[in-house]
């Protein structure tokens, strides 16, 4: 068998066991092919996303995971490192800092950790960015925490 | 001849100062016994103690000595009476004051031992064998050279003294003491200088760690782990691991350094596998890891990386070619042509085709300008950037403006102004529409590009005739060479058989199409100088441009003449049975168009290189005479040798 299928395979037994272990993460591999998966990751408390579910895509490479996953995010987010139209997340350890002994579950820690700590100084949302950095901390947060609530959370009624 | 003893005499005074040095040189080269330049290299290089870089230095001017040492001797013997006789009539000529007179006058009685007359000696020297004696100007030109042409063995070889004079020193295995030469640009006295001073520091920031962080269990062999790649349980022994002790399988090792190789030179600095883990995979373990293939290219990466981080070597620039040249600064005054064993000529400064008479700067405009329309450098400027620091073109194809360059050279950088990333923190205020950007803008710095377009369309007519005749000699020149090729694989065979001549008798020919070769070369080069000579200039301006001309058009009808000789008059002598007498003269006619069109070509391109200097109206005139009496001498000549 392929290693790449090989290790997948291994994270997906793992995901199917410990499906309880960490409730912020929901991952799923697609019904067809072992190298698309997707997650909902829950917004961290106390940060403008609490309160919401984003839906993050994977794409795996067939390196993987000697070469990182292609992650990006399929609900709209207002933060600095991801890009607003394309949901393109910026974050060291999915470009060069990547390392194979990271798994699919980790980067979604990872993310929710970006998530509650932004790092405006490499945006990739400039408006964001510069809200943020001009130390506009209530615009940013309220521009956060509107489209958290338009595009994260179920509609109610 | 006498054109160019007149500008030698001219420069003379402005050049003194270099001649010092040079005649500082030659001492060197006086008193000590010759002996090959290379192994005293490496002798020196294992002797010195500390530094390859001293050790280099002063092994230096040694190895100048086993190039140059000919030349002096020859020089003091061959200084014939006819040099004397010619040197007076020269002096006479010129009708330089007397002060100069007096003192070259003294010279020829004295010996040649003071600064400046040496070099004067040597100049004309130079002169002189430019004239008819063929062997002394191509010692001469052997002379001039200022570089050296290695193979890769060498290279190794140099590398590996190196890497071992710094295991030994500092007491380290080799694969660590390649780690360090990697971390500090192959300079063997930084690495040992840093390394006394803080060992510590200098293990955590290279990666080579003294005791491992991760602990193996004591009962090792049938212990089974996991491996953090693959996720299976694999027995310790079957596993591997760096200084820092993560363990992770073989099979997982293997093609985690096949996958680092692939993707470039990147790989020399690799990390252990584990999440931000900082240990080095040093050559050891990538000997143990990785395939074969894969240990080669890591290897050729090695090698890459200690030409590239020294200045003093480049690549032959030629298509597959292995070699590598070094090059010795204080050689010649500002020649920085180099040929490869591959026959490949190239600028060291630019790496450009050889390209003297014309300085690098005018061929870097001359190239722009021709590829100005060629589609890839529309690409290249449209969707690329050169990082301000190497000089790579990078693309932009995602992601933010703070940019990385790719190892080694890892330098961080705005998109939109290239400033430095470091810049772009609070100190600029904090906004991401990059306010330098706008200033250049603001500043206009932006329109130089409208400028250069507008000025082009202005002088299309004028580069056009400039760039057809350079084209056309270069596609001449291509043509040389391939007709050189085809003449030593085919033709020398045949002429050989048939005349029952030796390669040795043959050389002529050889001789002569590499002089073609060079000169379509010169040529080419000296029509991009002429198409950024100033035009409208003021009198003196004109006559820089008129005199130039002049002896453009005398190399370049002699070298038509030459060149047609020995295309089409050499079949003649291929298949007929002619009488030898025939190809006696044809051998005679065809060695001193070679030579005449050479002398051409050198006073062209020393002309070029004195920036046509001396041409005010009073020496015009003079050398207008000069040449005409070279035209008359040549032609007289010409009608002799020609038969």
């Amino acid at each position: 068998m392929q290693a790449s299928r090989a290790r997948l395979f291994k994270e997906y037994k793992e995901v199917q066991r410990e499906k309880t272990a960490d409730p912020d993460i929901q991952l799923a591999c697609d019904d067809s092919n072992i190298f698309k998966w997707t997650a909902l990751i829950k917004g961290p408390s106390e940060t403008p996303y609490e309160g919401g579910v984003f839906q993050l895509a994977f794409a795996v490479p067939e390196q993987y995971p000697l070469q990182p996953p292609q992650v990006r995010f399929l609900t709209k987010i207002f933060h600095p490192n991801v890009h607003f139209k394309t949901g393109e997340i910026c974050l060291d350890i999915l470009k060069n800092a990547w390392s194979p002994a990271w798994t699919l579950q980790s980067v979604c820690r990872a993310i929710i950790a970006l998530m509650a700590h932004p790092e405006p100084d490499s945006p990739l949302n400039c408006d964001s960015g510069n809200l943020l950095r001009s130390g506009d901390i209530r615009g940013f947060q309220s521009m956060a925490k509107m489209y958290t609530r338009l595009a994260a959370m179920p509609k109610k009624g | 001849m006498h054109i160019v003893e007149i500008l030698t005499w001219g420069s003379q005074k402005q050049n003194k100062e270099k001649n010092n040095l040079k005649h500082k040189r030659e001492k060197w080269t006086t008193g000590e016994e010759s002996i090959e330049g290379r192994t005293t290299r490496q002798t020196r290089i294992k002797d010195s103690g500390c530094g390859r870089s001293s050790g280099r230095e002063s092994a230096k001017p040694r190895r100048r000595k086993s190039q140059k040492k000919g030349r002096v001797g020859s020089f003091l013997h061959k200084t014939s009476d006819r040099q004397h006789r010619e040197r007076r009539v020269f002096v006479a000529a010129a009708a330089m004051d007397s002060e100069d007179y007096m003192y070259d006058s003294d010279a020829e009685e004295t010996t040649y031992d003071d600064d400046d007359l040496y070099y004067y000696s040597d100049k004309e020297e130079e002169n002189i064998a430019v004239g008819d004696d063929d062997d002394e100007s191509r010692r001469n030109k052997k002379a001039k050279q200022s570089y050296i042409v290695l193979k890769e063995s060498d290279i190794q070889q140099r590398q590996e003294n190196d890497i071992t004079e710094v295991s030994n020193v500092l007491s380290i295995s080799k694969a660590a003491a390649t780690v360090l030469l990697l971390n500090y640009n192959w300079r063997a006295c930084d690495v040992q200088d840093e390394w006394f001073a803080d060992e510590e520091r200098i293990r955590k920031k290279v990666g080579l760690f003294e005791k491992p962080v991760f602990l193996l269990p004591n009962k090792l062999g049938k212990v089974e782990l996991t491996c953090s790649i693959c996720y299976e349980n694999v027995r310790v022994s079957m596993m591997g691991w760096v200084s820092c002790g993560h363990p992770f399988c073989r099979e997982c090792w293997e093609k985690y350094v096949s996958v680092a190789i692939e993707d470039g030179v990147g790989c020399l600095t690799l990390r252990c596998p584990e999440h931000r883990c900082n240990a080095v995979v040093d050559r050891d373990s990538i000997d143990l890891f990785a395939k074969k293939e894969d240990k080669e290219r890591y290897l050729q990466y090695l090698i890459r990386s200690y030409i590239e981080s020294n200045k003093r070597y480049k690549w032959c620039p030629g298509a597959d070619c292995e070699y590598t040249v070094e090059f010795c600064e204080g050689g010649d005054d500002e020649c920085y042509d180099v040929c490869c064993h591959c026959n490949n000529g190239f600028c060291w400064n630019c790496m450009d085709d050889a390209h003297r008479p014309v300085d690098c700067e005018t061929v870097a405009k001359w190239q722009l300008k021709n590829s100005s329309e060629a589609e890839n450098t529309a690409w290249l400027l449209v969707n690329t950037k050169p990082c301000p620091k190497c000089g790579k073109a990078i693309e932009k194809n995602q992601g933010c403006m703070h940019m990385t360059c790719r190892k080694p050279c890892g330098h961080e950088f705005c998109w939109m102004c290239l400033g430095t990333w470091k810049e772009h923190g609070e100190r600029t205020g904090g906004f991401y529409a990059c306010n330098t950007f706008q200033k250049n803008e603001a500043e206009g710095k932006y329109n130089e590009d409208e400028d250069i377009r507008k000025r082009a369309e202005k002088h299309l007519e004028k580069y056009t005739h400039y760039y057809e005749r350079w084209a056309g000699n270069e596609s001449s020149r291509k043509q040389a060479v391939k007709d050189l090729k085809q003449m030593q694989n085919d033709y020398m065979v045949r002429l050989s058989d048939l005349r029952g001549a030796t390669d040795a008798e043959l050389k002529f020919i050889t001789d002569a199409w590499l002089q073609i070769i060079e000169c379509r070369r010169v040529l080419k080069w000296t029509y991009a100088y002429g198409y950024y000579l100033p035009e409208d200039g003021d009198k003196k301006e004109k006559s820089k441009k008129g005199f130039f001309e002049y002896l453009q058009g005398e190399a370049e009808s002699n070298l038509e003449r030459l060149h047609h000789c020995i295309e089409k008059d050499i079949h003649n002598y291929l298949n007929k049975e002619r009488p030898e007498e025939e190809f006696k003269n044809f051998r005679a006619k065809l060695s001193s168009l070679t030579t005449v069109t050479g002398n051409y070509f050198e006073n062209l391109v020393k002309a070029l290189e004195n920036g046509l200097e001396d041409t005010s109206s009073q020496e015009a005139c003079s050398s207008q005479e000069a040449s005409s009496k070279i035209k008359s001498r040549t032609s007289k000549k010409g009608r002799k040798d020609y038969g």
